[in-house]
């Protein structure tokens, strides 16, 4: 176990590596400048600018350099908001995108589990035509619809929850929600199919032989099994989801980590482009990581240390 | 018992996975969280919206409206434009301008006062002025410093800072020697480049403009608190010299990128002002509600005189004159745009109190037939039998896209030519476009300081906001003329010759001049928002 971890933290800072140098490379290969301006600016002070941020160098030392400040993990200061790092800028804004990110999962969780335990023992039924009817929605509707629908709805018709910003609970219900839509259709489906495989298993007929109850089956034998397919694509989910989505951030004015992925390249602005890109990749590794692990504990038939070798 | 226990730690793990970073975030937003209902009654509090982070409070540095909007009533320069947008005086008391023209001397308020309570000094602004210009600020606005003699050299290496004339006399009096008479200075230097910074400050710590606790200002207001990325509030300076002119108790600046939740927070009362969401400005006009003002600004496109078939004088003209303006602002971009028939917008008064724009009059004409007259003329002279295939190209965006496609159909339906679209992520585009890589491209352009020759020194041979290649030695003569010429009137009639010739040989055509379209509470009154300049809030009220 501990030489496979080894063996794969190494493969994941290769990983790391491989992705920087292709960003790094492919920005620098975009046109544009972070200083491009439709309004005048004159070439001295073009220059000036450029020198500040070592962007007159060859792209090879600038690699370089970017290269040993990110062995110290300083992913150096923002060209466009030039008195904040990058690393505060993430400092702000991921704690914020988590937090939004962790209520839409585990409302997607809950209620995407829920939606398909129910659809699969209910297989073929009222309840599961339904439940998918509400998971062809989720998957279909695009999260800024359902952003702006329940704005609209709850906020300015009923006045239940305020319109955007982010300052109380009650303001992170409804971005909470439409960023939760899309991930619950997928785990509700998910969860569906693969529940009806394991419920067709001959462990499962032994069960329900013995006497036991449906609720017992399920709690006890089939969601284990039927969950794998759902951790798989959790790791995917979790690093997606809480790193921010751009979308609903801009549109309920909330202070996270989505817009400047966005606005990084849009503005040429390159520490921000390499920051996020590093921060999203080396969180999503460490994500299909711990996924990884996770199998090993919750299914004994896959063997980790095998599979290091 | 052992599967339950597995079946625990799974779910444990599940739970996990999904709450692992919670403990770091539930504490984070607890301590702002009943900021809305906290007024006090009596106070006086203005919501308004920021859009944005700003980019920089720093003076110097922060230059687009996101930044200088809010820091135009943070701190103060010499002069502050009054509604009429006539510069008047602010930190300086008075002003003595010498014969020639080039030598201003500010006399700096005795109860002028940063917000921790010292005076406001000359040598803070001789240190503000010099920072500007310094190469190794890098600040994107040391270009309007260039007026001042010595900043041009100073700020591109070639000089030093002790050749910039910009002396602290003694402790209230300023001297600024220029390197041509510019009539504008006083308007010019009401732009917040020209704040001072206070010097102790800023060299003390490098990073004073970046909290709400360090910064340290000299305006109607100073900064509260600054939650970045969130909201940043203004509380009344009351060291500001005239802090009894000053109605507001609070500014609170929420940052909403997006245009229809701000339209939305407004219609719940939780922004006074909004801008209008594109869909909705038909209906927000007819309804009386949306307000426009004037933006000292033109919508234009760019021949390429470097590539066939903009080579030719003629062909440029039928380009430009195919063009009804009057139909894009009334039927495409609907926002009761001012159509654009010259190149400098309304707003310049020439010293017979007259608008440049009036006494310029309409420099190119829509005639769709005499566009065709123009069109053969010009095919004639290169000897082409067909024309060349024609790009129009402009940055993805949805405006842009109508104000092309209706270009295109008046090219097919006055000239016979079809026009093929393409259009270019922003970034991509504007460097194609510096690099004459384009056709004909559209393009805008917004005055950094209140005077025509702002609009008109643009066009110089291999001025850096020229991109079409196009050159003429009269025209730069002109501006060269007007820039050194203290006579006013002479130096307007200068400027109208520049523009004509500007005209006559069409490397650009106008589209319309730019407004502001906003939604306001009735509450409100006293926000002054310029044509070239940034809002302000010193006598904004509230009911």
């Amino acid at each position: 176990m501990a030489k496979y971890v080894a063996n794969r933290l190494f493969a994941m800072l290769i990983t790391l590596w491989i992705i920087v140098t292709i960003t790094f490379f492919l920005m620098h290969a975009i046109p544009g400048s972070p200083f491009n301006q439709e309004r005048n600016t004159s070439e001295a002070v073009q220059q000036n600018l450029e020198a500040h941020y070592h962007l007159n160098e060859p792209v090879f030392v600038q690699y370089f350099i970017y290269l040993k400040s990110l062995a110290t993990l300083d992913f150096g200061p923002s060209i466009k908001q030039s008195s904040t790092s990058v690393n505060e800028m993430i400092g702000r804004g991921f704690p914020v995108s988590a937090e939004l990110g962790m209520l839409s999962l585990a409302i997607a969780v809950i209620s995407g589990v829920i939606l398909g335990i129910f659809a699969a023992l209910k297989h073929n039924g009222t309840i599961d035509y339904i439940a998918m009817t509400f998971a062809v929605i989720g998957i279909s509707v695009p999260n800024f619809i359902m952003a702006t629908l329940l704005i609209q709805q709850l906020a300015v018709t009923w006045e239940i929850f305020p319109v955007a910003t982010w300052s109380s609970p009650m303001h992170m219900v409804l971005p909470a929600v439409a960023l939760a839509t899309g991930p619950m259709a997928i785990i509700a489906r998910l969860t569906r199919s693969s529940m009806i495989e394991v419920l067709n298993q001959d462990y499962i007929l032994t069960a329900k032989a013995k006497g036991m109850s449906t609720y017992q089956i399920v709690m006890k034998h089939a969601m284990r099994n039927a969950l794998l397919p759902v951790i798989t694509i959790l790791g995917t989910l979790v690093a997606g989801v809480l790193t921010g989505s751009f979308v609903i951030e801009k549109i309920f004015a909330i202070p996270g980590m989505g817009k400047y992925f966005i606005n990084g390249i849009n503005d040429r602005d390159y520490p921000v482009i390499m920051g996020t890109t590093v921060f999203y990749s080396a969180f999503l590794i460490m994500m299909l990581f711990i996924v990884d692990i996770a199998y090993g504990i919750l299914d004994p038939r896959i063997k980790l240390h095998k599979r290091g070798n | 018992m052992k599967k339950i226990v597995t079946m625990l730690l799974s779910l444990l793990l599940l739970i996990g996975i999904v709450g692992c970073t919670t403990t770091e975030n539930s504490s984070s937003n607890s301590n702002s969280g009943s900021d809305g209902d906290s007024q006090q009654q009596g106070t006086k509090v203005l919501k308004l919206n920021n859009g944005s982070e700003p980019t920089s409070f720093d003076p110097p540095i922060g230059f687009d409206s996101v930044s200088w909007n809010a820091l135009n009533n943070l701190m103060e320069g010499m002069t502050r434009l009054d509604e009429n947008d006539e510069p008047q005086p602010a930190t300086a008391k008075e002003w003595d301008v010498s014969e020639d023209g080039k030598t201003y001397t500010f006399h700096i308020r005795e109860d002028a006062n940063w917000s921790n309570g010292e005076p406001v000094t000359a040598e803070d602004f001789e240190f503000a002025w010099k920072r500007l210009a310094n190469p190794d600020t890098a600040s994107p606005a040391a270009f309007l410093a260039y007026f001042i003699e010595g900043a041009e050299a100073y700020n591109t290496g070639e000089g030093t800072a002790e050749d910039m004339m910009v002396k602290a006399v003694d402790e209230k009096t300023f001297e600024v020697n220029l390197s041509s008479p510019v009539g504008f200075f006083p308007t010019l230097i009401s732009n917040p480049a020209f704040f001072p910074v206070h010097k102790e400050t800023v060299e003390q710590n490098p990073e004073w403009h970046t909290e709400a606790d360090s910064y340290v200002s000299n305006g109607p207001f100073k900064l509260s608190k600054w939650a970045h990325d969130t909201e940043f509030v203004f509380e009344k300076n009351e060291e500001y010299w005239d802090a009894k002119s000053v109605n507001l108790d609070e500014v609170h600046w929420a940052m909403v990128d997006d245009t229809n939740t701000e339209y939305q927070m407004f219609k719940t009362g939780d922004l006074h002002t909004s801008d209008v969401p594109s869909d909705l400005s038909e209906q927000l006009f007819d309804e009386g509600k949306a307000q426009v003002e004037d933006q000292s600004g033109t919508y234009f496109y760019r021949f390429n005189t470097e590539m066939e078939p903009f080579q030719n004088e003629n062909i440029r003209k039928a380009f430009a004159m195919a063009v009804d303006q009057q139909q894009i602002v009334e039927f495409v971009t609907k926002g009761k745009e001012k159509p654009a028939k010259g190149f400098v917008a309304y707003g310049f008064e020439d010293p017979a109190g007259e608008d440049f724009r009036d006494v310029g009059g309409d420099l190119v004409t829509t005639d769709a037939s005499k566009a065709k007259e123009l069109l053969e003329k010009g095919m004639e002279e290169e000897g082409y039998d067909t024309l060349p295939a024609v790009t129009l190209t402009y940055n993805t965006s949805d405006s842009h896209k109508k104000i092309a496609e209706a270009l295109q159909q008046m090219y097919k339906e006055s000239l016979g030519v079809d026009v093929e679209l393409a259009n270019q992520e922003w970034n991509v585009f504007s460097t194609e476009q510096k690099a004459l890589k384009l056709q004909f491209s559209r393009s805008s352009f917004l005055a950094d300081y209140a005077d025509p020759i702002n609009f008109l020194e643009s066009f110089q041979t291999g001025h850096s906001m020229n991109r079409t290649g196009w050159s003429n030695e009269k025209f730069d003569s002109l501006i060269e003329q007007a820039k050194n010429e203290t006579d006013e009137e002479k130096r307007f009639e200068l400027m109208h010759e520049a523009e004509s010739i500007l005209f006559e040989e069409m490397p650009i055509f106008p589209i319309h001049y730019y407004n502001h379209v906003y939604l306001q509470s009735d509450d409100v009154t006293g926000i002054v928002r310029h044509p070239v300049g940034y809002m302000e809030l010193k006598t904004a009220d509230i009911k």
